[in-house]
């Protein structure tokens, strides 16, 4: 029973989205030797995704109408309350400031580290010695754990620390913010961690585009007299255009559960004055802190439609430009 | 100062007392009754206990590794460990219990134990302690375990606050040194102290150290709660126990927390510290060159360390005066027995009441609490203090138990001494409320509106759940 979805339902949906669509194949009995062996080997994978994904949602759905404490007295009884739990959810102010986060974070995180990424993706992909150091180097945030990274980022973050050291020798000492003490900063000192911590992963994405790109596409643009911006434009961007939409997508849906570093760095979580509060940690003091399951819940079943909704609008604007290939 | 109980603290122990020879009395349903101490441990057993793991977990592990070979393997009771870190412990017992999971035994940080009380995951050993064991202890450790009119637990040390100083800069700068908590500075005292030691160049990051490293839960209520209780404010309203309008955010809480916040504003507060060592060796590393934090708003587990390195120079100050009297804090870990892995009381699959009274009754010992008090620094939870020279009068730290003797939970009562922490199965949502309040509050947040917030918030819940 967990009132905290992981996220994994949307993310596995949309690696099947990204994946290329294969040529119709022809109809087929249903019982022919292949097609049970197929469910066979697919079934661990069902009976894991039913058993963690779909379950504990149906659970999540039922308990968000129900009073469900995680712990309750002898003789108390789980009562069905209607929507209560959603009108309390809506009512409060906090459950705003969490999704006005959430959406501060993404509209800031998914283009920035988006460009970053392809940034760093370009730059790894030159033809040089030694670049497999500099792609080690730009991925190994990826490996460490996003709660030790988040411990270290605290100390580096401190008022005195190294990162205001830095930005007081390039401005004279005039920039020296409380990053994860003051209000005003303390979502900028979180949006820099994570994109430190995690474009190396969507840099392998692109990279990977990058080099399947064919040569002879860029030769052609030589020949055609392109200079270096227009091959990157006419040939790069078109290229990797449905990884590049796979990363966008991805990068959203993870930036919604935004959950370790606001938890970890501040001085409470989600803190100071909420200003990292976000949905996620509104769920898990919800429904773990407070043991409110059912008003968890509740924001559980809302979080997932937000979810949803995102990925959804942002699937069928960008779909509408036309598919090229 | 006298160090003799309160009459109300009289009058819980003799209410414990009774209701244990009302059980004692009822031979019948002792017999077979693991829920009931009746005096005989069943079989060899062993017991699986979650303990919590601080910076400095040798005093409990030694405990249990000596009951193990000593007393534990004459009875034929073996205590098996499951060390849980301090920071997500109340997290993973919940957990557990949720799971059908519990252990046998388990090891609660102060109030912690009344919302487990009041869910029925423990078992009260009302009938397993005897006159002469309460006696034995402080009062304040018998009102801790205390819930329902039932004992739950029983802790092996007492802890205490006050706020530690380079008793050679406060000279520096003249300040009177209170000696008792009946000398206490008061709270505009206190600031000017503050603001003489700033202004003479001392604490780089600001003259008093409050933990803030600590980070949040537990100790922000129980280091901070003082203050708000001090000018007349509370937790929560304990004439009634069902709501905290008008005592937390009542004009007096709300005064003292106004007057916490300019302190921070004026840099008088050190908030970048990320370990202990601002007090004792300052930015250069070393000991004893002036450039230490000069005060430190701590518990007692800070003795040690810091006699270490300061040596005479150490002094131990009552924490200030808002106009209510100085108030400490009190309580700390102590030691219940859960109601059987499911968590359900009187369900048949409870551990022996027997053997883990036998845990207990070791634990608590004055074999036992030598080793808290020694290793920890800890206050003696016991009446006798024949053997801690530390806390007699005249001793380092004779203020901790002058604050425990003093002991009240009445806000109104214009009294020094420490207040309990409200024995109110709401406690670990009040003291999360509260402590999210206050970083909030050193944040910079206005304070009326912050703790009409969180009143609101904290008197929802009771009425949510029925506390």
């Amino acid at each position: 029973m967990s009132a905290i979805p992981s996220g994994g339902a949307e993310v596995a949906a949309e690696v099947a989205a990204a994946t290329p669509i294969r040529p119709p194949q022809k109809q087929r009995s249903r019982f022919t030797a292949d097609t049970v062996t197929g469910w066979l080997f697919s079934a661990p994978a069902i009976i894991l995704i039913a058993c963690f994904i779909i379950l504990p949602f149906i659970l999540a759905f039922y308990f968000s109408f129900t009073n469900e404490r995680l712990l309750s007295p002898p003789g108390r009884e789980t009562q069905w309350i209607g929507f209560d739990n959603y009108a309390r959810v809506f009512n409060n102010p906090r459950f705003w400031t969490a999704l006005t986060n959430n959406i501060t974070f993404s509209i800031v995180v998914v283009p920035l580290q988006t460009f970053f990424a392809l940034f760093l993706a370009i730059l790894v992909n030159q033809k040089l010695r030694g670049v497999v150091v500099f792609r080690t180097i730009f991925f190994i945030p990826i490996t460490v754990v996003m709660a030790a990274s988040a411990v270290i980022w605290v100390v580096l973050l401190n008022p005195q620390g190294l990162i205001n050291a830095f930005f007081e020798i390039i401005t004279f000492g005039n920039f020296s913010p409380d990053w994860l003490g003051d209000p005003a900063y303390a979502m900028a000192g979180i949006i820099m961690v994570s994109i430190w911590a995690s474009v190396g992963f969507q840099m392998v994405i692109l990279l990977a585009a990058l080099q399947d790109v064919p040569e002879s596409l860029y030769e052609a643009a030589r020949l055609d007299g392109a200079n270096n911006w227009q091959q990157f434009r006419n040939v790069t961007l078109p290229g990797i255009r449905n990884p590049l939409l796979f990363v966008l997508t991805i990068t959203t849906i993870l930036a919604f559960r935004l959950f370790d570093q606001v938890w970890i760095m501040p001085d409470r979580p989600g803190g100071p004055l909420d200003a990292t509060r976000t949905l996620m940690v509104d769920i898990v003091d919800t429904g773990l802190n407070q043991q409110a399951v059912g008003r968890g819940s509740a924001l559980s079943v809302i979080f997932l439609f937000i979810v949803l909704a995102v990925t959804i609008v942002q699937r069928r604007l960008v779909k509408q430009e036309g598919e090229i290939k | 100062m006298t160090h003799s109980r309160t009459s109300r603290q009289v009058a819980l122990m003799a209410t414990v007392a009774l209701a244990g020879t009302a059980f004692a009395a009822a031979p019948a349903a002792a017999q077979d009754d693991a829920n009931v101490c009746d005096g005989v441990i069943d079989g060899p057993v062993t017991l699986e206990m979650t303990m919590h793991t601080g910076s400095n977990p040798g005093a409990e592990m030694e405990t249990v590794d000596a009951f193990n070979a000593g007393p534990g393997a004459e009875l034929g009771v073996t205590i098996d460990v499951i060390p849980i870190g301090e920071q997500a412990y109340e997290t993973a017992i919940t957990s557990a219990a949720a799971a059908g999971e519990m252990p046998d035994l388990v090891d609660m940080d102060g109030p912690s134990l009344y919302p487990f009380a009041f869910n029925g995951l423990l078992s009260p050993i009302t009938s397993c302690v005897d006159q002469e064991k309460l006696d034995y202890f402080l009062g304040s450790i018998i009102e801790q375990g205390t819930y329902n009119d039932e004992l739950y637990s029983l802790g092996s040390f007492e802890s205490g606050m006050g706020i530690w100083a380079h008793k050679s800069m406060l000279e520096d700068i003249g300040a009177r040194i209170p000696t008792s908590i009946d000398d206490a500075w008061t709270g505009d005292e206190f600031e000017q102290v503050m603001r003489d030691l700033q202004a003479a160049g001392y604490g780089a990051n600001g003259p008093l150290d409050i933990k803030w490293h600590y980070g949040a839960g537990e100790w922000r209520a129980y280091g901070f709660a003082p203050i708000i209780q001090s000018a007349g404010g509370d937790l929560i309203d304990r004439s009634t126990m069902k709501g905290s309008d008008g005592v937390l955010n009542g004009p007096e809480a709300v005064g003292a927390l106004n007057q916490f916040q300019t302190w921070v504003d004026d840099g008088l507060i050190d908030l970048i510290a990320e370990d202990d060592n601002n007090f004792t060796v300052g930015p250069d590393g070393e000991a004893n060159t002036g450039d230490e934090t000069p005060l430190s708003w701590v518990g007692h587990w800070m003795h040690s360390l810091y006699s270490e390195n300061l040596g005479d120079d150490l002094v131990l100050i009552p924490l200030p005066d808002f106009g209510n009297g100085s108030k400490g804090a009190m309580g700390s870990w102590n030691w219940a027995v859960s109601s059987g892995p499911d968590g359900v009381p009187n369900s048949g699959d409870e551990a022996d009441l027997d053997a883990a009274w036998a845990f207990i009754d070791y634990a608590t010992s004055p074999e036992s609490v030598l080793r808290f008090v020694n290793g920890y620094g800890a206050v003696p939870p016991t009446a006798d203090l024949a053997d801690f020279p530390g806390f007699q009068e005249g001793g380092d730290r004779e203020l901790y138990i002058d604050y425990l003797s003093n002991a009240h939970s009445d806000p109104n009562l214009e009294q020094n001494g420490s207040m309990a922490r409200p024995a109110t199965a709401a406690y670990l949502f009040i003291r999360d409320r509260f402590s999210e309040a206050f970083a909030d509050i050193v944040a910079g947040a206005d304070v009326q509106s912050t703790l009409d917030n969180i009143v609101m918030q904290i008197d929802q819940e009771i009425e949510d759940v029925g506390y």
